[in-house]
């Protein structure tokens, strides 16, 4: 997409604010709407947008397969090694209250680690979803 | 006045939703779904007013950032046939 002037630039200066509201999501998820599982579709939304303006090699540059699929599988690791260190420390599994000494703390700590579980998985089985669709007619 | 104007944005979903149905071209399809999604934006925005929560301001923009997308991806679809289609092998 060589010709399209007015959509290179508006897409180069509209995709930071996407992957910074989706890290506002993530990250404010504990205080408002938001969460890991949004959070992860409007990243993935952003990265859709630049393989869909640039191209898809572009896009798999920036954002190679191989490190698509270890994020994958990384951020369920995330989430169920919560769920095991919980368990280890003494607690149900997720059980955050025995992460700190104050349960409160320690809540807040395990649902920012399972969130960012969560948004890691999401967003990059999105991308690996879009990938698949996209890289169709090149693979036939 | 917020439920009189949520009313109104309703009955503006209704009429695009009218042309993106009976659109004879595509692009009419494309440009009713897109002024679909931005009366949504602003639906969601007044409806955050009248329920008194300004947290939906955040999903109207989420929603606008997302639209944006549908209407590239399925203009670039119907252009191109393909959404993996780069700046080579446009070229050829």
């Amino acid at each position: 997409m060589t010709h399209h002037v007015v959509l290179r630039v508006v897409a180069k200066l509209i995709i930071p604010l996407i992957l910074l509201f989706a890290l506002y999501v993530q990250f404010h998820g504990d205080y408002g709407p938001g969460g890991g599982f949004q959070a992860g579709v409007i990243f993935s939304a952003a990265l859709i947008l630049y393989a869909l303006v640039f191209g898809l090699d572009s896009a798999q540059r920036a954002v190679p397969t191989t490190a698509v699929r270890v994020l994958m599988a990384l951020g369920v690791l995330l989430y169920g090694g919560v769920g095991i260190t919980s368990m280890l420390l003494g607690g149900n599994f997720l059980e955050y209250d025995v992460f700190a000494a104050e349960p409160a703390a320690g809540q807040h700590l395990g649902i920012l680690l399972v969130e960012l579980g969560v948004g890691i998985t999401v967003s990059t089985t999105m991308l690996a979803i879009f990938y698949a669709f996209a890289g169709r007619r090149a693979a036939r | 006045m917020f439920v009189a104007a949520l009313f109104t944005i309703l009955l503006t979903m209704a009429l695009t939703l009218v042309r993106a149905l009976r659109g004879p071209t595509v692009f009419d399809r494309i440009l009713a779904v897109n002024m679909f999604g931005t009366s949504t934006v602003l639906g969601i925005a007044v409806i955050g007013f009248v329920t008194d929560r300004p947290d939906f301001l955040d999903i109207a923009l989420v929603y606008a950032l997302i639209s944006f997308i549908t209407t590239i991806a399925t203009l670039k679809y119907f252009e191109y046939g393909s959404f993996g289609c780069g700046r080579r092998e446009e070229n050829g």
